[in-house]
């Protein structure tokens, strides 16, 4: 084998087939022809499965057998296997950045349906690339340093599984909660399905592992307000909320609330969702971590009028904790990786206005429920409409606010399971008679089809229809019976069903503040608002962001086990980046010809990133590789056309430009 | 140029993360759209050398679209305002030579707006059609045989008209 | 709040769908995603009163089983009042076109006709009018007009707004009251405005709500022409069936003037009309969504906006209110088929609807549509009620305190 002279171009060709994804929908073996006869193309050819470690290893081959150094691949998204390309060709002994994809797949194969109009299209993209990837030149990947510390933004069930899995692996964690207290949604459940063990029992454990583990800095009431620096290191700033307690001071013995000027909590209790009442200087629930307690000034009297008798500070004594001058505070911290954890919100059933949320009082939301039925909660564990009577007759309606193109299109996926266990707990409590209204019964899951069967069994009442009207008992509306419309649709008979309490099975929607924090960490959405995994199959916790990653309902309406499943799969991500100690960076960094440059400045005000400035001595831009992210913002604004891109080369993109419109 | 079988032919600058990936985004959704849009990947919308646009048209397309995050939302926290602002005076460039501005499409389509990329390419497909070909190589190329013919037509004056003494 | 039916007009459907080409179209193949439910059937007024709500017509259709479909009378108690497609959790298009093509497919397969039905229709195909009244009758009223009305082939100069009577606001006392009301309303604004007069004719939504395409169309050609005779810069109607009829089925034939409803007219112009609303009514009013108006258009606010904007007027909610409203049974022909709905043991829509108005001890039931003032009336006068209580279009009421 003769070995080709180091400025010959010989580039390799290969098209996947991707089984019949992309051979089933364009002529693959046209492509090949087409593309073995243009300049500086010494090999063309066409595989089942390019990716597979057969696909990777024929190229390897190639490479020694050929002489190629450059390669071309047609196959999928750059998105999904470049990496996988690149290190195949540097396994071989060729500079990766001399290998270059053909999106055939995303962009061609799966959107066209006419055969001969997408090999045309394919044709074209790899005459572009062929042309381009002449022009490559070696380019060395930059190592960036990994910070061992780890964000992780939000204290649910996710974050806190998340922080216990890396602070026990050594590392150390910062949580940072935006309520007093963390626990999240799941602090509010009462029993959790299928197997019905209480949520309590087995959160708050862990709730007080995070509170005395010596590797995390827990921060509640505190928001992440500012994120900057990319993988490796992040400077973030959060604010912490003035509690008007010390934190270190107070030992939680809840001796202020009961000397509280207030004799009796009166006002709407936040972790009860208002069904129950707290005074102005509270802990949101027994178990509260940290047990801090806090005075909401909105409601103290010291803080309306400043003429309070202070009994809480004289009860408080020497230990001093209350402290009505507390401010907000920021603390800045530098962490490697960040997890995000925020959760959801449940949904509004104000927007579905025929089911009379907030105008009947026997209208209530699952979670409120869940409050109702816990033995810690307002009523004490005791199912009491809000005439303080239980309920007889109880009826519960599934998809509020899901699968439904006027709010939500999407399956709430754990609303079934709530409903059916709902129903088991509020017979249980009340030996009501439970009447199930559902469009479909959706139980995947281990064990959960079991607990379906079980509910069954126990006698509820399932009926197969969307409840259409809700309006008071005409016959009479004075008891605050509630009337459901709805078809029987197994039956195909329109039911009215009289029920003294009605329980909406609310849907999972990404938080009010999502967009918010999707810009702060430069995340993306996906069209129904959650964080959108980088992958949904093969990178289902990482973001769109190197370095961040995704856990819990954040990112997709689902249940406990699979919340608790994706922290732990987030935390080893987090700590896979750790343990390596660096992350490799595109070399697609801009830098300046100084023969060309002029020394206008105009480049400097553009970056975002100050990597620019004028190198005094020879009044020429210089550009801190470090510092530039390359976006090429300066490469196109440069006038004298003196700053290039690595990667993206003016002349690269020209050749690329002109080979796609080679085509006929 | 064949008028009976022409089909358009557009350049799209994508940037990766926001237009490329809803691209992607389309593809995975199995959405179909025209085929006559030919993307090339950028870091960054900002990135778009304004040289590149007038160069795809000189070279055969009759559209360039562009895509970017939408704003605010910038993987580089502000390169599509930049992009906004060559797109704005590359179409006040275009109409004075004599291009129709809607050949110059930006659009911003979020990683989630796979629909958005087949609804942008399909309707910038229909302008394109309404407007016809561009076909600035062909232009090119009569324009240097009027150039041609012009010279060889002096040049036969010249041998024909006596020269002064 | 949750959405109405967005007014995209040319997207309906096209004009000559038939069942067989609905699901080549794209809003037809919504029908292919339907989930079954059932809270068309469920929401229906006359739901438990059909062998094929919404949801079995469309198992059936899918099942191509229309046939059996065709052979029951479902879709004759079909009173078009946009419930089902308003709830519906897949957006399909019920009542815009699958239902009024199940709906002309029925009729043209029933042995017999409901007797009044077939008078309305063939009324209105043969004087322009469902009362079957002398055409050139229609602008009579104008005579008893406080202020001038004028008639555009009259004073033969371009004007802002064409107002389109329609029918019952022509011929029917309590209509004319309406009209009488709007003029009134128009001359105070200073509006510049015209009626075709005798030259118009019914807009046809009864014939668009049955599908009823040959009489349908026949409306549509004579409208359109005189439409074209004349410059104006938008047409208003008090009419909500004739504005369903201009906003959903006439783009298909060509209409694409501005139009409005007077109720969200008459909002638009709220402040100018305010200080001239001087005389308190004092009267406890419940105003009742019309279902052109609210579910298909969305004007939820509007009508209470003028209502408040009357001293003295106290406005109260029926349980059924909005999006929920509860139809009075006049639509899709229904104001034609009492008789037949009576025979077929159904209950009146308009005496639910006015037992819910009563028990909000209302002195006042507030209208926007002129079918209800009779379908309310005529309850009124069969159900025995206490209290007593009157029907009044929110015009009348605009009017009733409007200085002089």
């Amino acid at each position: 084998m003769r070995t080709p002279r180091p400025d010959q171009v010989r580039i390799g060709f290969y098209i996947c087939h991707c089984g019949t994804n992309i051979a089933g929908a364009l002529d693959v073996g046209e492509v090949v022809n087409h593309v073995a006869g243009l300049p500086g193309v010494a090999l063309a050819r066409d595989y089942k499965y390019l990716c597979s470690d057969p696909g990777q290893e024929l190229i390897q081959h190639d490479i020694r057998d050929h002489g190629l150094n450059r390669i071309v691949v047609a196959a999928c998204s750059p998105l999904m296997h470049e990496r996988t390309f690149r290190r195949a060709v540097e396994e071989a002994g060729l500079n990766p950045f001399y290998c270059h994809m053909v999106n055939i797949r995303e962009h061609d194969a799966w959107v066209h349906t006419d055969r001969q109009e997408a090999t045309a299209k394919a044709k074209a993209l790899a005459t572009g690339a062929v042309r381009r990837v002449a022009l490559h030149k070696p380019l060395e990947t930059k190592k960036v340093p990994i910070h061992g510390e780890v964000l992780v933004v939000g204290g649910g069930i996710a974050g806190i599984h998340a922080a216990l899995i890396l602070a026990d692996a050594g590392k150390r964690v910062y949580l940072v909660e935006r309520e007093p207290t963390i626990g999240g949604h799941m602090a509010r459940f009462d029993k959790t399905f299928p197997t019905l063990d209480c949520a309590a029992c087995i959160l708050t454990p862990k709730m007080s592992a995070v509170g005395a583990h010596p590797n995390i800095t827990l921060w509640t009431y505190s928001e992440v307000t500012q994120v900057e620096g990319y993988v490796g290191n992040f400077n973030v700033t959060v604010t912490r909320k003035p509690r008007y307690v010390i934190e270190d001071a107070c030992t939680g013995c809840l001796q202020c609330i009961e000397a509280c000027i207030y004799h009796d909590a009166r006002f709407p209790d936040e972790f009860n969702l208002g069904l129950g009442k707290r005074k102005p200087i509270h802990l949101p629930f027994p178990q509260a971590t940290p047990p801090v307690v806090l005075i909401d000034p909105g409601t103290c009297i010291e803080f309306k009028t400043g003429k309070c008798k202070k009994t809480c500070v004289e009860a408080c004594a020497d230990r001093r904790a209350i402290d009505f001058q507390q401010r907000e505070e920021t603390r800045q911290i530098q962490v490697g990786t960040i997890i995000i954890a925020t959760g959801f919100q449940t949904f509004d059933p104000r927007r579905i206005p025929y089911y009379g949320y907030g105008v009947f009082p026997t209208v209530y939301t699952a979670l409120e429920v869940e409050r109702l039925l816990n033995a810690a909660g307002p009523t004490g564990g005791e199912v009491i409409l809000r005439n303080g009577k239980p309920p007889q007759r109880v009826g519960i309606v599934h998809c509020v606010g899901s699968r439904d193109e006027n709010t939500n299109r999407y399956c709430s996926r754990v609303c079934c399971l709530y409903s059916l266990k709902l129903a088991h707990l509020i017979k249980e409590h009340t030996g009501a008679e439970v009447y199930n209204f559902y469009i479909d019964i959706r139980t995947p899951g281990k064990g959960m089809e079991e607990f379906y069967n079980r509910v069954a069994e126990e006698g509820m009442h399932l009926v197969r229809g969307k409840v259409a009207d809700v309006y008071p008992d005409p016959a009479d509306p004075a008891n605050g019976r509630l009337m459901l419309q709805v078809e029987d649709t197994l039956m195909g008979r329109i039911l009215k069903v009289p029920v003294d309490m009605l329980v909406l099975s609310v849907g999972l929607e990404p938080r009010a503040d999502t967009q918010e924090v999707r810009r702060k960490f430069n995340l993306c959405c996906g069209p129904e608002g959650f964080f959108l995994e980088r992958h949904p199959k093969l990178a289902p916790v990482s973001s769109y962001a190197e370095g961040v990653f995704l856990a819990g309902c954040c990112q997709g309406p689902k249940d406990i086990p699979d919340t608790v499943a994706q922290a732990g799969a987030a935390a080893a991500q987090a700590l896979a980046l750790i343990v390596r100690g660096y992350t490799e960076q595109e070399p697609n960094t801009a830098y300046v010809r100084e023969e060309d440059c002029s020394g206008c400045k105009s480049c400097i005000p553009l970056c975002p990133y100050t990597a620019i400035s004028l190198a005094a001595d020879k009044q020429k831009a210089f550009i801190n590789e470090a510092l530039c992210k390359g976006c090429g913002v300066c490469v196109a604004a440069c006038p004298s056309g003196s700053i290039g891109q690595n990667l993206f080369e003016d002349e690269q993109l020209l050749s690329e430009v002109e080979g796609v419109l080679t085509y006929a | 140029m064949r008028e009976g079988n022409w089909r358009p032919r557009i350049v799209a600058f994508f940037c990766n993360w926001c237009t490329y990936t809803a691209a992607d985004l389309a593809g995975v959704s199995r959405l179909k759209y025209a085929p006559n849009a030919r993307v090339i990947r950028l870091m960054c919308s900002g990135r778009l050398d304004p040289q590149l646009v007038l160069a795809a048209f000189a070279r055969g397309a009759d559209g360039v679209l562009i895509g970017g995050c939408h704003p605010g939302d910038c993987h580089y926290l502000e390169g599509n305002y930049k992009t906004l602002r060559r797109f704005r005076l590359l179409r006040r460039l275009l109409r004075d030579l004599g291009i129709e501005e809607e050949r110059l499409r930006l659009e911003w389509v979020s990683a989630a707006e796979g629909e958005k990329i087949r609804q942008v390419v399909t309707d910038m497909v229909e302008t394109l059609r309404a407007l016809g070909p561009l076909d600035l190589p062909g232009q090119f190329r009569q324009w240097d045989q009027e150039v041609e013919t012009l010279k060889a037509q002096v040049v036969e004056a010249e041998r024909l008209t006596p020269q002064p003494a | 709040m949750i959405a109405t039916i967005e007014p995209e007009l040319a997207t309906v459907c096209q004009r000559d769908t038939t069942l067989e080409t609905l699901l080549q179209q794209p809003e037809g193949r919504r029908i292919l995603s339907c989930i079954q439910c059932g809270i068309c059937a469920g929401t229906c007024p006359y739901g438990e009163y059909m062998d094929f709500p919404p949801r079995r017509i469309i198992s059936m259709l899918r099942r191509g089983l229309m046939e059996e479909v065709f052979q029951s009378d479902s879709m004759l108690r079909c009173v078009a009042c946009y419930a089902c497609m308003t709830k519906c959790p897949r957006g399909i298009r019920l009542s815009d076109v699958l239902l009024p093509l199940v709906k002309e497919q029925t009729l043209q397969r029933a042995p017999e006709m409901p007797a009044e039905l077939q008078r309305s229709l063939q009324n209105t195909l043969r004087y322009g009018n469902p009362m079957g009244e002398s055409s050139r009758k229609r602008a009579n009223w104008v005579t008893t007009s406080p202020v001038p009305v004028p008639i555009l082939a009259e004073i033969r100069r371009p004007v802002d707004v064409l107002w389109f009577v329609e029918c019952y606001t022509s011929y029917y006392p309590r209509g004319q009251d309406n009209s009488r009301a709007v003029a009134r309303l128009f001359n105070a604004l200073g509006i510049d405005f015209a009626i075709l007069g005798n030259e118009e004719k019914c807009a046809g939504d009864c014939g668009q709500l049955t599908w009823e395409s040959g009489l349908f169309e026949t409306l549509t050609d004579y409208n359109m022409e005189i439409l074209r005779k004349y410059k104006f810069n938008r047409l208003v109607t008090g009419d909500t069936h004739a504005y369903n009829a201009f906003r959903i089925r006439y783009p298909m034939y060509g209409f694409n003037y501005e139009l409005e409803h007077t109720t969200p007219f008459l909002t638009r112009h709220v402040e100018q009309l305010k200080p001239r609303l001087k005389k308190p009514l004092n009267v406890t009013v419940t105003y009742h969504d019309a279902c052109c108006l609210g579910r298909r258009a969305g004007f939820y606010e509007e009508g209470r906006t003028l209502l408040r904007a009357i001293p003295g007027v106290k406005l109260v909610e029926m349980v059924h209110n909005r999006m929920n409203s509860l139809c009075c049974g006049g639509g899709g022909g229904g104001m034609w088929l009492d008789t037949y709905f009576k025979q077929k043991g159904m209950d009146r829509l308009s005496e639910r609807r006015i037992k819910e108005a009563l028990a909000t001890g209302a002195d006042v039931l507030a209208i926007s549509c002129p079918y209800e003032v009779y379908r309310f009336e005529d309850a009124l006068k069969t159900l025995p009620h206490a209290r007593p209580m009157r029907v009044r279009d929110v015009v009348e009421l605009l009017a009733e305190s409007l200085e002089d």
